[in-house]
């Protein structure tokens, strides 16, 4: 479904990532784990063609992800997600629809359904100016799920949410996982990660330190957190 | 049906482009500003104009306002182009559309493709409506039928695609005021050059360059060049306004300017295009 063959970014002087290789399977629930400054958004950036990889090669459903066809049937969150303030959360998940090549009609069915899903009922009309950070978000995860992708690239998806609306997003992820829908994971909620996630990659410093499933990162006796630790710190 | 495939994103970002723009307050009270001028110059064609002692005649009057409207229209327009123009891209990052349409299997130049028809379509329909107002005050209030007004009001729609794109780059490569204020430069430049190129056909300048102490100079300088080449935005507009005039001829010669502009707007949009391939999307 992914796949990062040595890929490499350097701005300037500074190496955001170095030399990075994994792939990620399809219908896998897969996060990747760094701290600030690792390279992780960089890499996302990378995967949707936000920034241009300075050496090696990214690909999404085996489509070279400079490729606009690649990002068909993938849905994206962005951290501190923005949404125009003079538009409602109604006609921006329409507009999402819209720019998916979907009819009116046939848009509007999908918009009903997604409000539903991400529990904004009653809240979809009025203009996002007036939303909490944490409706935003919903709404841009309602505009990622928009078309029914097979991918999903979410990056930090539960910024700005209270633990309730973590818990809702995180029932609502695992039941798009049940659905085989392959999830690329960018948090730094180690605890929610160990919950839900098959497999990570840590990477710091945009080296890859670590790729393999969750049960074989965290050895008995110890959480995702301690490993994470001992890891970054070297 | 791969033509279609490929034009369908560019009406979507179109379709938002206008809207998103209409939306805008301060485009809303330009619009309206702009129009309540245009209907107030009204009253200057019902005054008495006298030149040389000879009063003129109502007809030459309206014909004389009208161009003259027709330029300063154009002239204003361009500036309000370039204003909606060097902010289009920062928004857009900003308000998380940007971000939001690439991530769709949309590919780069249909969505800045898309801009650029955006905001020349805005552009254009706010020119030809405030031409629209003058060609219908004269036609019906003045019975002045000048049938070649809407006509020129189109081919000065050259110039608006020129100052988007020229401000759509220039915003890639510096801030947006210092973006917009080099295209009104390019503009300033160019008025004045035309300017002092038509004093210097005068008959007075003539006899100065050919007094017997005047030092000969050679028929290609550097000048010549640069002016030659500049941006030929005021020429669009003297060409476009001897349309008005009904029965006009045109040498080959006299639509330079256009193909001048429309050689730039070719050359700057595969600059921007370019550019914009290689723009880190936030």
């Amino acid at each position: 479904m992914i796949k990062l063959k040595n890929v490499t970014k350097l701005y300037d002087s500074l190496t955001a990532v170095d030399d990075v290789s994994f792939s990620v399977t399809p219908g896998e629930y897969f996060a990747l784990l760094g701290p600030n400054g690792a390279g992780k958004t960089t890499i996302v950036k990378m995967l949707l063609d936000f920034t241009r990889p300075s050496s090696g090669s990214l690909s999404l459903s085996g489509i070279s992800s400079l490729q606009a066809e690649c990002r068909k049937s993938v849905g994206y969150l962005a951290e501190n997600h923005h949404i125009p303030a003079s538009l409602s959360g109604w006609h921006y998940l329409l507009r999402c629809a819209e720019l998916l090549d979907m009819d009116r009609s046939e848009a509007t069915d999908h918009c009903k359904r997604i409000v539903e899903l991400i529990g904004m009922q009653g809240r979809e009309n009025t203009k996002v100016g007036t939303y909490s950070k944490g409706m935003v978000q919903r709404f841009g995860l309602g505009a990622a799920l928009m078309g029914n992708p097979k991918l999903l690239i979410l990056d930090e998806p539960t910024s700005g949410l209270d633990p309730i609306g973590i818990r809702e997003i995180r029932l609502l992820l695992e039941s798009l996982k049940d659905q085989g829908m392959t999830i690329f994971l960018n948090s730094h909620l180690l605890s929610e990660v160990e919950k839900i996630c098959d497999t990570a990659a840590i990477i710091n410093r945009g080296k890859l330190l670590v790729k393999d499933t969750i049960s074989a990162i965290v050895k008995d006796g110890e959480t995702l957190e301690d490993v994470f630790v001992r890891l970054v710190k070297g | 049906m791969e033509t279609s495939k490929a034009l369908s994103p560019i009406t979507r970002v179109t379709k938002y482009t206008l809207i998103d723009e209409v939306q805008q307050r301060s485009f809303v009270v330009m619009f309206v500003t702009c129009a309540i001028c245009v209907f107030l110059v009204r009253g200057c064609y019902q005054g008495n104009y006298m030149v040389n002692g000879q009063s003129l005649d109502a007809a030459t009057i309206v014909r004389t306002l009208s161009k003259a409207t027709f330029h300063v229209i154009g002239a204003g327009v361009m500036v309000i182009t370039a204003l909606l123009s060097m902010r289009i891209f920062r928004r857009d990052r900003n308000e998380g559309m940007q971000a939001c349409i690439l991530s769709k299997p949309i590919a780069r130049w249909q969505y800045v493709t898309g801009k650029i028809l955006g905001l020349w379509a805005l552009s254009v329909l706010f020119m030809f409506t405030l031409h629209g107002i003058v060609f219908f005050i004269t036609s019906i209030n003045l019975k002045v039928f000048m049938p070649g007004y809407l006509v020129a009001s189109i081919l000065c729609s050259i110039n608006l695609l020129f100052v988007i794109i020229a401000v759509l780059l220039l915003s890639l490569l510096m801030s947006d005021i210092v973006a917009f204020l080099c295209l009104l430069a390019v503009g300033a430049i160019g008025f004045v050059a035309d300017g002092i190129a038509a004093a210097s056909h005068s008959q007075i300048a003539q006899a100065i360059l050919q007094q017997p102490g005047a030092q000969p100079h050679s028929d290609v300088t550097w000048w010549k060049a640069v002016y030659f080449c500049w941006p030929k935005l005021l020429g669009v507009q003297q060409l476009a306004s001897s349309l008005i005039e009904s029965g006009s001829s045109h040498e080959l010669g006299s639509i330079y300017p256009f193909i001048n502009v429309l050689f730039y707007c070719l050359i700057l949009g595969a600059l921007l295009f370019k550019r914009f391939r290689s723009e880190d999307i936030v």
